[in-house]
C-alpha cells in the first residue's frame, strides 16, 4: 500500500521541516537578544521573561485542553487538527525545563519571596501556600501532571494508528472527562502562582477560568495558523474543509467573546466593590500610560476581531481567517504583558508608568522560536492526522482519492 | 453527506419503525384528546391548582398587610423572594441553551427535547417573575421600575443592577416567548388541520396564522427561527450575570467575588437541566414517549449536569480557598461561618446535593438508570436552592457590625407563597402537555429517515 506510506510519512511535508528551520532561526535570534538583555538589565529581562514564558505556556495548555475536548465532544472540527494539538501538548516538558529561569529569579518576581516579605501581616498570613518550597513542588507537580497527560493521551492517539481507532478511543475518553477536570484545577493554581502572587496582596476569583480561556484562545489562534499553512500536505489537503474552517472561527469567536466577558465581569465587579485590597490593580492600568493598552485590548482584542469574526465570509475564507488568528495571536501578547508588567514594574527604576523596552520581546521571540522548533519535530515524526479515523477515509474517498 | 461514524453516538436519537405518520399521530391524538391522558395528568393538574390556590391566599395576605408577613428583617432583608427569584430564573436557563445554543450547534438531540423545555423556560420565568413583584409589595406600581419620564421626576438608579435586571429578564421572557411560538406555528397548524372539533379547530386556526406550509412559509420560518435562535444566545449568558451582579457588585462578603458571573451561569444551566430530566422522565414514561425522547437524550442531559456541576462544584471550592488566600478577616469569617456557623447544615447539604450526588454522573450505569437519575435531578433542584439560600442568608445574616447579627427564619407565607410558585409552574405546564404538540412534530420527522425499520 504505497497509499498507506505515503500518509504514514505525511509529518515529512517540507512546510513541517522549515518551520522548523525557522523555528531554529527564530530561537537563536531571540536567545541572543536575551543574552544581550540579561546583560542590559537583568531585572527587566527576567520580568520580560515572566512574559514570553507564559505566553507560550498558554499554548501548550490550550493544546492539550483542546485535545481533551475533542476526545469527548468528537466534533468534525477537532480530527483534522488534532495532531497539532497533540504536538502542541508535548511540548509541556520543554516548558518544564524553561521554567527554571523564572524559579531563579523567584525573589524578583514574586515579592512573597524577597527578604522580610514576611513583616507584611497579609504575606505572613499567606505564607502556608506562598512560601518557595512549596510553590516549587507546585510546579513540579504541575508539569508532572500536565506532562504525564499529554504523553498518555499522545501516545495511545499514536498507537491507534496501527491499532485502529477503537478500544483506544475508550482508553482516550475516559483520560479526558477527569483530566479536563484537572487541567482546570492546576491551571487555576498555576495561573494564581505564576501571575496573581507577584501582587501578593491582590486576588480575583474568575483567575483561573480567566487563564483557562485565554489558553483555549490562543492555542485556537495558533491551530488556525498551522491548519492555513499545512492546508496542501495530503491528507490535510483532502480533510480540511472549508466547513473545517469556519468551525474553528466559529470557535476562536466564542473564545474571544468568553475573554471579553470574563474580562469585563472582573473590571465591573471590582471597579464596582473599589476595596483597598482589589481596587489598586485596576488603578495601576487606567493611569500612567497604561490607560492607552487597556483601551486598545477593548478595541483591538474584543471590538474589532469580533465584529470581523462574526460574519461567516471570514471564518469560511481560510486566508482571511488566517489574519485574524495571527492578529489575536499578537494580542494575546499585549493582554499577558498589560496582566503582568504593570504589577511586575510598578516598583522598578522607572516607576508605574507604561515605559516599554526592546528587551520585553527578547525572551518572546527566544521561547517561541524554541517552542516552534519542538512543536515542528513533534509534528514531523508521525502522520498529519490520526490514520484510522473513519472520518479521514471518508474524506479521501470522497474527493475521489487513491489515484 | 457524511453519516456520523462517531462511536461516542451509540443510542439513536428515534425509536424504531417511525414514520412521518406516525410521528404526526402519536403527538397530535395527545393534544386532540384521542390518546386520553394518564392519570397521572389529572393528579399532577389538581396538584398543581391546589399548590397555586396556597399561592393566591398568600399572596392575598401579603398585600393586606405588607412584607413584614415574610420572615424578612435587617440585616437579612433579602430572603425567600431573591431566593425564589433566582432558584426560578435559572431553571429556565437550559430550555433557551437547548433550543438556542444547541441548534446552532447542530446537536441533534436538541430536537424532540426543545418545545417543552422551552415552554418549561417561559414558565419558570413567570414565577421567577411573582418573586419581585411581590416584594415591591405594592405590585400595582411595579411600572416605576421602568425609566419613563415622569412628573416625579423619579429615575431608577441606573448603576444599580436591580434595574439592570429589569431589562435583562423583560428581554428574556419576549424573546423566549417569541422563539417559543415561532416554532410552534408548524405544529398548530397541523392541529388545527387534524382537528375534528368546531372550538378546537378555530383556537388553532387562531393561533396558527394562516401558515399554509408553502415553500415560501418554509423559507421565511427557517430565517426567522435561526435569527431568533442568534438573538436568545446572548441571553443564555446575559440574563444570570446580571442576576449574578446583584450580589457580585456589593462589598458583602460571599457576594463580592469576580467569579460569580459564570459561576452563576454555570449553575443555571445546572439547575435548568436537572429540571428538564425532572419533567422528561415522567413525561415520556406516562404518555409512551420512549420512542422519541430516547435514551441518548436523557445521557446527554445528564452529562451536561455533570459539567456544569463540575464548574458549580469548582465554584465553591474556589470561594473557600480565595477566602482564605485573601486574608481579609471578613473574607475569612464568612466561609468559616458558612461551614461552621448557624446555617451550616444548610452548607453541608448543599456540597452533598451539588458536588458530591452529581459525581455518580460520570458512571454510565447510573446515566442508564432512570429511576436513579429521576432521583438525581431531584437532588440537584434542592441543591440548586439551598445554594441561593446559603449565598443569600449566611452572607447577610452576620453583618459587619456584630451588634446587628440576627437569625433570619421563613415563616409560614414565605413557603405557601413559594410552593404556591410551584404550583403555578405544574399548572401551566400540564396544561401544556395536553394543549398544545409538546414536542416539535415537524422537527421530529427530520430524524424519521435514521429511524431503524425491525
Amino acid at each position: 500500500m504505497a497509499d498507506h506510506q505515503e500518509l504514514a510519512n505525511s509529518g515529512q511535508a517540507p512546510e513541517v521541516a522549515s518551520l522548523q528551520t525557522r523555528g531554529m532561526i527564530l530561537g537563536g535570534i531571540g536567545l541572543a537578544l536575551c543574552a544581550a538583555g540579561y546583560m542590559a538589565d537583568s531585572a527587566r529581562f527576567f520580568e520580560a521573561y515572566l512574559v514570553g514564558y507564559l505566553y507560550w505556556l498558554a499554548i501548550s495548555l490550550g493544546c492539550l485542553g483542546w485535545t481533551m475536548i475533542h476526545h469527548l465532544t468528537d466534533g468534525n472540527w477537532g480530527f483534522p487538527v488534532r495532531r497539532v494539538w497533540e504536538s502542541g501538548a508535548r511540548t509541556i516538558w520543554l516548558m518544564a525545563l524553561l521554567f527554571i529561569p523564572i524559579l531563579l529569579a523567584g525573589d524578583h518576581l514574586f515579592p512573597w519571596m524577597a527578604e522580610g516579605a514576611l513583616e507584611d501581616h497579609i504575606i505572613a498570613g499567606k505564607a502556608g501556600y506562598l512560601n518557595t518550597t512549596f510553590f516549587s513542588i507546585r510546579a513540579l507537580l504541575y508539569f508532572v501532571i500536565w506532562g504525564g497527560m499529554a504523553l498518555i493521551l499522545t501516545s495511545t492517539s499514536y498507537k491507534q494508528d496501527s491499532e485502529g481507532p477503537e478500544p483506544l478511543g475508550v482508553r482516550l475518553r475516559l483520560t479526558s472527562g477527569p483530566g479536563l477536570l484537572i487541567m482546570a484545577i492546576t491551571v487555576t493554581f498555576s495561573a494564581t502562582d505564576w501571575a496573581m502572587s507577584i501582587d501578593p496582596h491582590w486576588f480575583s476569583t474568575i483567575w483561573g477560568f480567566l487563564f483557562a480561556a485565554s489558553d483555549l484562545l490562543a492555542a485556537m489562534a495558533f491551530t488556525i495558523c498551522i491548519a492555513k499553512m499545512l492546508e496542501h500536505c495530503p491528507p490535510l489537503n483532502k480533510a480540511l474543509t472549508t466547513d473545517t474552517f469556519h468551525d474553528l472561527g466559529n470557535l476562536l469567536m466564542a473564545f474571544t467573546m468568553l475573554w471579553a466577558y470574563m474580562s469585563f465581569s472582573q473590571f465591573l465587579i471590582i471597579w464596582s466593590g473599589n476595596t483597598q485590597e482589589e481596587a489598586p490593580w485596576y488603578l495601576l492600568r487606567m493611569d500612567n500610560g497604561w490607560i492607552i493598552i487597556s483601551v486598545i485590548l477593548i478595541v483591538f482584542h474584543f471590538m474589532i476581531p469580533f465584529t470581523v469574526l462574526l460574519t461567516r465570509k471570514t471564518k469560511r475564507a481560510a486566508n482571511v481567517l488566517v489574519k485574524v488568528a495571527i492578529f489575536m495571536l499578537m494580542m494575546r501578547f499585549i493582554d499577558l504583558y498589560w496582566l503582568t508588567m504593570p504589577t511586575l514594574t510598578a516598583h522598578g527604576e522607572h516607576g508605574a508608568g507604561f515605559h516599554p523596552s526592546w528587551i520585553d520581546i527578547a525572551p518572546w521571540l527566544g521561547v517561541g522560536g524554541l517552542w516552534l522548533f519542538f512543536f515542528s519535530m513533534q509534528l514531523r515524526e508521525r502522520p498529519l492526522t490520526p490514520l484510522t479515523d473513519p472520518r479521514l477515509q471518508q474524506a479521501l474517498e470522497g474527493t475521489g482519492g487513491h489515484h | 453527506m457524511a453519516t456520523n461514524v462517531s462511536p461516542l453516538q451509540s443510542e439513536p436519537v428515534i425509536g424504531p419503525n417511525q414514520t412521518y405518520g406516525s410521528v404526526t399521530d402519536k403527538i397530535a391524538n395527545i393534544c386532540l384528546g384521542k390518546q386520553a391522558p394518564p392519570v397521572f395528568w389529572y393528579i399532577g393538574l389538581l396538584t398543581g391548582l391546589a399548590l397555586m390556590g396556597g399561592l393566591g391566599h398568600g399572596a392575598l395576605w401579603l398585600f393586606l398587610n405588607g412584607v413584614g408577613v415574610w420572615g424578612l428583617n435587617i440585616p437579612v432583608g433579602w430572603g425567600f423572594a431573591i431566593i425564589n427569584f433566582v432558584w426560578w430564573i435559572g431553571i429556565g436557563h437550559a430550555g433557551t441553551l437547548i433550543s438556542a445554543i444547541l441548534l446552532l450547534f447542530r446537536q441533534d438531540w436538541r430536537t424532540s427535547i426543545n418545545r417543552f423545555a422551552e415552554a418549561m423556560t417561559l414558565f419558570a420565568v413567570s414565577c421567577a417573575g411573582l418573586f419581585p413583584l411581590l416584594h415591591v409589595g405594592r405590585p400595582w406600581l411595579a411600572f416605576w421600575l421602568m425609566p419613563y419620564p415622569n412628573t416625579m421626576n423619579v429615575w431608577p438608579q441606573f448603576r444599580s443592577p436591580l434595574v439592570w435586571d429589569v431589562f435583562a429578564v423583560s428581554t428574556y421572557a419576549t424573546v423566549s416567548a417569541l422563539f417559543w411560538y415561532t416554532g410552534l406555528i408548524p405544529d398548530l397548524a397541523t392541529m388545527r388541520d387534524r382537528a375534528t372539533g368546531k372550538v378546537a379547530k378555530t383556537i388553532y386556526g387562531i393561533f396558527a396564522l394562516g401558515w399554509r406550509g408553502s415553500a415560501r412559509h418554509w423559507e421565511r420560518y427557517e430565517i426567522a427561527y435561526l435569527m431568533l435562535a442568534g438573538l436568545s444566545t446572548p441571553l443564555v449568558v446575559s440574563v444570570h450575570t446580571v442576576v449574578s451582579f446583584d450580589f457580585a457588585v456589593s462589598v458583602i462578603p460571599g457576594w463580592h467575588a469576580t467569579l460569580f458571573p459564570p459561576y452563576f451561569v454555570a449553575g443555571a444551566i445546572y439547575s435548568g437541566f436537572a429540571m428538564v430530566l425532572t419533567l422528561a422522565i415522567p413525561v415520556r414514561y406516562f404518555w409512551g414517549l420512549e420512542d422519541f425522547i430516547t435514551m441518548r437524550h436523557i445521557d446527554a442531559m445528564a452529562k451536561v449536569t455533570l459539567a456544569t456541576g463540575l464548574v458549580v462544584f469548582y465554584g465553591y471550592m474556589m470561594e473557600v480557598f480565595f477566602g482564605w488566600y485573601s486574608q481579609n478577616e471578613y473574607e475569612q469569617f464568612m466561609i468559616l461561618n458558612r461551614m461552621s456557623g448557624p446555617y451550616a447544615p444548610m452548607y453541608w447539604m448543599l456540597i452533598f446535593c451539588n458536588g458530591l450526588t452529581p459525581q455518580l454522573l460520570w458512571f454510565k450505569k447510573v446515566r442508564f438508570n432512570i429511576p436513579f437519575l429521576f432521583v438525581i435531578s431531584l437532588i440537584v433542584n434542592v441543591g440548586m436552592w439551598l445554594e441561593r439560600f446559603v449565598i443569600v442568608v449566611t452572607s447577610l445574616h452576620r453583618d459587619f457590625l456584630p451588634s446587628s447579627w440576627d437569625m433570619y427564619y421563613p415563616t409560614f407565607w414565605d413557603w405557601i407563597i413559594y410552593i404556591g410558585s410551584i404550583g403555578q409552574f405544574l399548572v401551566f405546564f400540564f396544561l401544556f402537555l395536553r394543549f398544545v404538540p409538546m414536542i416539535a412534530i415537524f422537527e421530529v420527522k427530520h430524524l424519521v429517515p435514521l429511524s431503524k425499520k425491525a
